[in-house]
C-alpha cells in the first residue's frame, strides 16, 4: 500500500473511531440523565399521587377515578395500587412503542423507567402504597432524536476535519510527489532537479537526490568532452578543425546513398595554388593562419544551412559539399570573391583556385571526385581564384510544378499508397531488435515506390510531413498488430516543430495502447540540437505510452547536444559516416568507445548503422554497441536459419 | 414492589462521621452507640421508648433559623446531635434511622406530616411532624413526638391531624451509591438526608 494511501487508511479509521466513541459516549450520558429524570419525575408524580389519594377519606371509587385521570391524561407505563395486605387494589398498565426511535435502538439503550412509590393513608390508618411508572418511550424518542443531531454535528465536524486532512495531505504530497518523480526519472535516466521542499525531512532527501544528480551531471558533461576530444582525434583536420579527408568522404557518400538524402547536391573542390612555395615565403606560422582563415571561410556555409559539408581533404585541399542543386558555381563564385579580398592580408601571391560540380544521386563517389578533379585541374591552368565547373545544372522539379508534387503526396497518403522498408537492426547476439522501416511513397497509381530522398524535400515544403509520418506510424502499428516485429519509424525535423504533430500521435497511440509498446520512434540528431525541447516533449509524451525513442544518424555533434541525459531517450544510432571503417582508424574506435561509455552511462542503448563488414561488426562489438544495421547485418540475418 | 433492605449499622463509620462534627457529636454518638446496641435486644415497644426518651431528652427544641441559619433545614442524625438542639423534623429523622438500626422494620414506621392545634379546637393550628408506629399494617399507631415524652397512641393524640405520610421504603434505590449521590437526586430534601444517614453509618 501506498505511504499516501497507509495515512489516509489510518486517518479515516482514527476519525471512525473517534467519531463512533463519541457518539457512543453521548447516548451513554444522555441515557444516564434521561434515566435519572425518569426516576425522579416516577417518585415526585408518585408523591403528588399519594397526597391526593390520602385526602379522599378511604373512599375506593374517588381514589380509583383519581389514578385513572392521572393515568390517562399522562405519560405513564403503569399506574398501581397495593393495600397494606399486598393486595393490588388497582391496577393500570400499557404498552406503548416509542414512535420514532427503531426498535433496534431502544434495545441498545434500554433505557429503564424505575418506578416511584408512596405512602397512602386516610388520616392515621395507613391504606397501602401506590406505584407509579412513566413511559420510557418518550425518553427513547427524545434519545433517538438527540443521538442523530449529536451524530450528525459529529459526523459534521468529522467531515470538517477531513477535508483538512485531505488539504494537509495534499501539501504533504506535492513534494513527496516530486521526489518520487525524480527519481522515477533518474531510473530512466533523466537528470531533473527539483525545488527543495518545505518539510524537513523530505528536504533532506531532495537535496540528497539533487546533489547526485548535478554530480552525474558533472560527470557526464566530462564524459562528452572526452567523447568530443576523442571525435577531434577521430575525424578533424588539427589545424583548421575541419573533417579530415577519410571522415568528410564517408559523410559526403553517405549523403549519397541514403533514402531520405538529397537528390541533386554540390560539391567545391578548393585547392591553395603552389601551398610549398607560400609557406617558403611566408614562413609555417603565417601559412598556418592562412589556411585556418580558409577553413573558417568555409565554415560559414556549414552554419548557414543543415547537411553542408565540409572537409580538409589534403594539406593544400578543401572541399564543401552543399545538399541542393543548382548552387554549386554561384557557392564557388562566392567563395573565389571572399578570399580574393581576405588572402592578400597573409601575403602576395596568395591565390586558390575552385572547382565546383553539380551532384547527382545516381553518380560514384569516384565519379564524382574525378569530375572535381578535372574542374579543379581546369581552374588551376586559368590562374589564381579561376573558378570551373563540371556537371548539368539539374532542371527544376523534374518539370513537376509544386502544386502538383503536393497533390501526388496528398493523394499517395489518402489512397494508401504508403509502404514501409525493411532493414532489420540486430542485437549483437544476432536478436532481432526491431526493422528499420523507411517511408515509401507511391506517388502516382501503378507507378513505383519512390524513397523519401524523391519527395521529402518537397513534403517539407508543402508541410505535409506531419501526416506522411502520422500516416506511416499508422501502418508500422497494423504490422506489429499483424506479425508482432517491433518497428521503428523515422519522424521528420519539420513533422516534430508541428504542433499539430504531438496530438495526432497521442490520439494515435491511444487506439493501439498493445502495439505501440513494440513502436520505437527516431529523429535526427540535427533535430535533437536544434529542437531539443520538442524531443523532451516528445519523450515525455511517449514515456506513458511504452513507445521508444532515439536519434539516428548520430555522432557527430552528440557530445554537443547540452542535457542529453535529460531529453529521455533510450537509443542512439551512430551515423554511416562514424562506423564506416572502423576496424581500420583506432581513432574512431576510441571516439565510438567513449560515445558508448557515455551514453550507457544514462541508460542509452547505442546501435550502429551501416554496417558494412565483419572487420567493423567486431571493432563495433568491442567497443560495446548493443547493435547494429547495415549491409553486413542483412547478410548475416540471411544467413541465419529461419 | 416495596423495597426493605435489612438494616445495620456501622459502629467505626458512625464515629468517624461524628469526630469530624466535633466532640459533643462523638460524646452523644457514644451514649447512642450502646443504647442502640442494647435495644436490638427488645421488642419494638421497647426499643420505641428507648429512643424516643434518647432523643427527647438530649435535645433541645430550637427552630432551624437559630440552628442552621436556614429557614428550613433537615439534619441529619448526627447534625442533630453535634448541635444538640432542632425542629421537629430533626427528632423525626434522627428517630427514625435509630430505630431502623434497631431492627424495627421499615414498613411499620412513617414520617408523619400534621397539624398541630394548640389549645383545643379553637386553639392555633401549627404544623408539625411525629414519627407513627404502625405494629401492623391495619393497626392503629402509635405516635413518638418531640412535645411529648409518653408514646400515645394516635387516638389519643386528638390534637394532632394527619396530613401525608412517608417513608424510605422504594426511595432507598435512589441513594444505594456511595455517599455521592447524583445532583438532581439531592435537591428532594428527604433524599438528601437518607444519603447523609447513610454516609454516617446508619444503613
Amino acid at each position: 500500500m501506498s505511504l499516501i494511501r497507509q495515512i489516509w487508511v489510518l486517518l479515516f479509521a482514527t476519525l471512525a473511531l473517534a467519531f463512533l466513541g463519541s457518539v457512543t459516549v453521548n447516548v451513554d450520558s444522555s441515557r444516564e440523565s434521561l434515566q435519572t429524570q425518569l426516576r425522579l419525575k416516577n417518585s415526585d408524580n408518585a408523591t403528588a399521587l399519594a397526597m391526593v389519594l390520602s385526602q379522599q377519606q378511604g373512599d375506593a371509587d374517588s381514589m380509583a377515578l383519581l389514578m385513572s385521570a392521572q393515568f390517562d391524561t399522562g405519560y405513564y407505563q403503569r399506574v398501581r395500587f397495593t393495600g397494606t395486605d399486598g393486595q393490588v387494589k388497582f391496577d393500570r398498565a400499557v404498552s406503548a412503542s416509542p414512535v420514532q426511535a427503531p426498535a433496534w435502538f431502544v434495545r441498545w439503550v434500554g433505557l429503564d423507567s424505575t418506578p416511584g412509590t408512596a405512602q397512602v393513608s386516610d388520616g392515621w390508618r395507613a391504606l397501602g402504597s401506590v406505584e407509579v411508572q412513566s413511559h420510557a418511550a418518550f425518553a427513547h424518542d427524545e434519545l433517538w432524536l438527540a443521538s442523530k443531531r449529536s451524530a450528525a454535528a459529529l459526523a459534521a465536524v468529522g467531515a470538517l476535519s477531513a477535508l483538512l486532512v485531505f488539504w494537509g495531505i495534499g501539501q504533504l504530497r506535492r513534494p513527496l510527489d516530486a521526489a518520487v518523480e525524480q527519481a522515477r526519472a533518474l531510473e530512466r535516466g533523466e537528470y531533473v532537479t527539483i525545488i527543495e521542499p518545505g518539510t524537513p525531512e523530505l528536504r533532506r532527501l531532495t537535496r540528497a537526490m539533487n546533489s547526485m544528480v548535478t554530480r552525474l551531471k558533472l560527470v557526464f558533461e566530462g564524459q562528452a568532452s572526452q567523447v568530443e576530444t576523442l571525435r577531434r582525434q577521430a575525424n578533424c583536420d588539427r589545424l583548421t578543425g575541419l573533417s579530415n579527408r577519410v571522415h568528410f568522404l564517408g559523410q559526403l557518400s553517405t549523403a549519397l546513398q541514403r533514402e531520405d538524402g538529397a537528390i541533386h547536391g554540390g560539391l567545391v573542390i578548393l585547392r591553395v595554388l603552389d601551398l610549398a612555395e607560400v609557406n617558403r615565403t611566408l614562413g609555417h606560422v603565417a601559412t598556418d593562419q592562412m589556411l585556418v582563415a580558409i577553413g573558417r571561410v568555409l565554415q560559414t556555409y556549414t552554419q548557414r544551412g543543415d547537411g553542408c559539408l565540409v572537409g580538409r581533404l589534403n594539406g593544400a585541399d578543401f572541399a564543401l559539399g552543399l545538399p541542393v542543386g543548382a548552387m554549386a558555381e554561384e557557392t564557388a563564385q562566392a567563395i573565389a570573391g571572399a578570399l580574393r579580398a581576405a588572402l592578400p592580408a597573409f601575403g602576395p601571391n596568395i591565390g586558390v583556385a575552385i572547382g565546383a560540380v553539380e551532384v547527382s544521386r545516381a553518380m560514384l563517389m569516384a565519379e564524382l571526385m574525378n569530375a572535381a578533379d578535372m574542374a579543379l585541374a581546369r581552374a588551376e591552368t586559368r590562374g589564381p581564384f579561376a573558378v570551373e565547373i563540371e556537371g548539368q545544372v539539374p532542371a527544376v522539379s523534374a518539370g513537376l510544378g509544386e502544386a502538383a508534387w503536393r497533390q501526388h503526396i496528398k493523394g499517395a497518403i489518402t489512397a494508401g499508397r504508403l509502404e514501409l522498408g525493411e532493414v532489420p537492426l540486430l542485437s549483437v547476439a544476432n536478436q532481432l531488435i526491431h526493422v528499420e522501416c523507411p517511408v515509401r511513397l507511391q506517388l502516382e497509381p501503378d507507378g513505383p515506390f519512390e524513397v523519401a530522398a524523391r519527395w521529402l524535400p518537397l513534403a517539407v515544403r508543402g508541410r505535409l510531413t506531419t501526416d506522411i509520418d502520422i500516416a506511416a506510424i499508422g501502418v508500422a502499428l497494423n504490422h506489429i498488430a499483424d506479425d508482432g516485429q517491433p518497428r521503428c519509424i523515422n519522424v521528420a525535423s519539420a513533422s516534430l516543430a508541428d504542433i499539430e504533430f504531438l496530438p495526432r500521435l497521442a490520439s494515435l497511440l491511444a487506439g493501439a495502447a498493445r502495439e505501440a509498446r513494440h513502436l520505437w520512434i527516431e529523429v535526427s540528431e540535427g533535430a535533437a540540437m536544434n529542437q531539443f525541447s520538442r524531443v523532451r516533449e516528445l519523450g515525455r509524451q511517449l514515456r506513458s505510452t511504452g513507445v521508444r525513442l532515439g536519434l539516428e544518424h548520430a555522432g557527430e555533434r552528440l557530445s554537443r547536444i547540452e542535457r542529453l541525459f535529460d531529453a529521455g531517450l533510450d537509443f542512439v544510432k551512430l551515423d554511416i559516416a562514424v562506423t564506416m571503417g572502423v576496424a581500420a582508424d583506432a581513432n574512431r574506435a576510441a571516439f565510438i568507445r567513449g560515445v558508448v561509455a557515455m551514453l550507457h552511462s544514462v541508460s542509452i542503448q547505442v546501435y550502429a548503422e551501416g554496417v558494412g563488414n565483419a572487420a567493423d561488426a567486431n571493432v563495433l562489438e568491442q567497443c560495446g554497441i548493443d547493435g547494429s544495421a547495415g549491409p553486413w547485418v542483412r547478410a548475416a540475418q540471411a544467413g541465419l536459419p529461419a | 414492589m416495596a423495597y426493605s433492605p435489612t438494616f445495620a449499622w456501622d459502629s467505626e463509620r458512625m464515629l468517624a462521621a461524628a469526630a469530624k462534627l466535633g466532640p459533643r457529636a462523638l460524646a452523644s454518638v457514644r451514649e447512642l452507640q450502646p443504647l442502640l446496641t442494647v435495644a436490638m435486644d427488645f421488642d419494638d415497644v421497647g426499643r420505641l421508648a428507648a429512643v424516643n426518651q434518647f432523643f427527647n431528652r438530649r435535645i433541645l427544641f430550637a427552630e432551624d433559623a437559630q440552628i442552621w441559619n436556614q429557614t428550613d433545614y433537615w439534619a441529619s442524625p448526627l447534625e442533630l446531635l453535634s448541635k444538640g438542639a432542632g425542629d421537629c423534623e430533626d427528632y423525626v429523622i434522627a428517630k427514625y434511622f435509630s430505630l431502623l438500626v434497631t431492627g424495627v422494620p421499615n414498613a411499620r414506621l412513617r414520617l408523619v406530616y400534621v397539624r398541630l392545634q394548640i389549645g383545643g379546637p379553637r386553639g392555633v393550628v401549627q404544623p408539625h411532624m411525629v414519627l407513627a408506629y404502625y405494629a401492623a399494617p391495619n393497626s392503629e399507631p402509635l405516635i413518638l413526638d418531640n412535645l411529648l415524652n409518653d408514646i400515645k397512641p394516635a387516638s389519643r393524640r386528638i390534637d394532632l391531624v394527619p396530613v401525608f405520610s412517608f417513608n424510605g421504603e422504594g426511595l432507598w434505590q435512589g441513594v444505594d451509591g456511595p455517599a455521592v449521590p447524583d445532583s438532581i437526586a439531592r435537591l428532594s430534601k428527604w433524599r438528601e438526608v437518607l444519603a447523609k444517614a447513610r454516609a454516617e453509618g446508619f444503613q
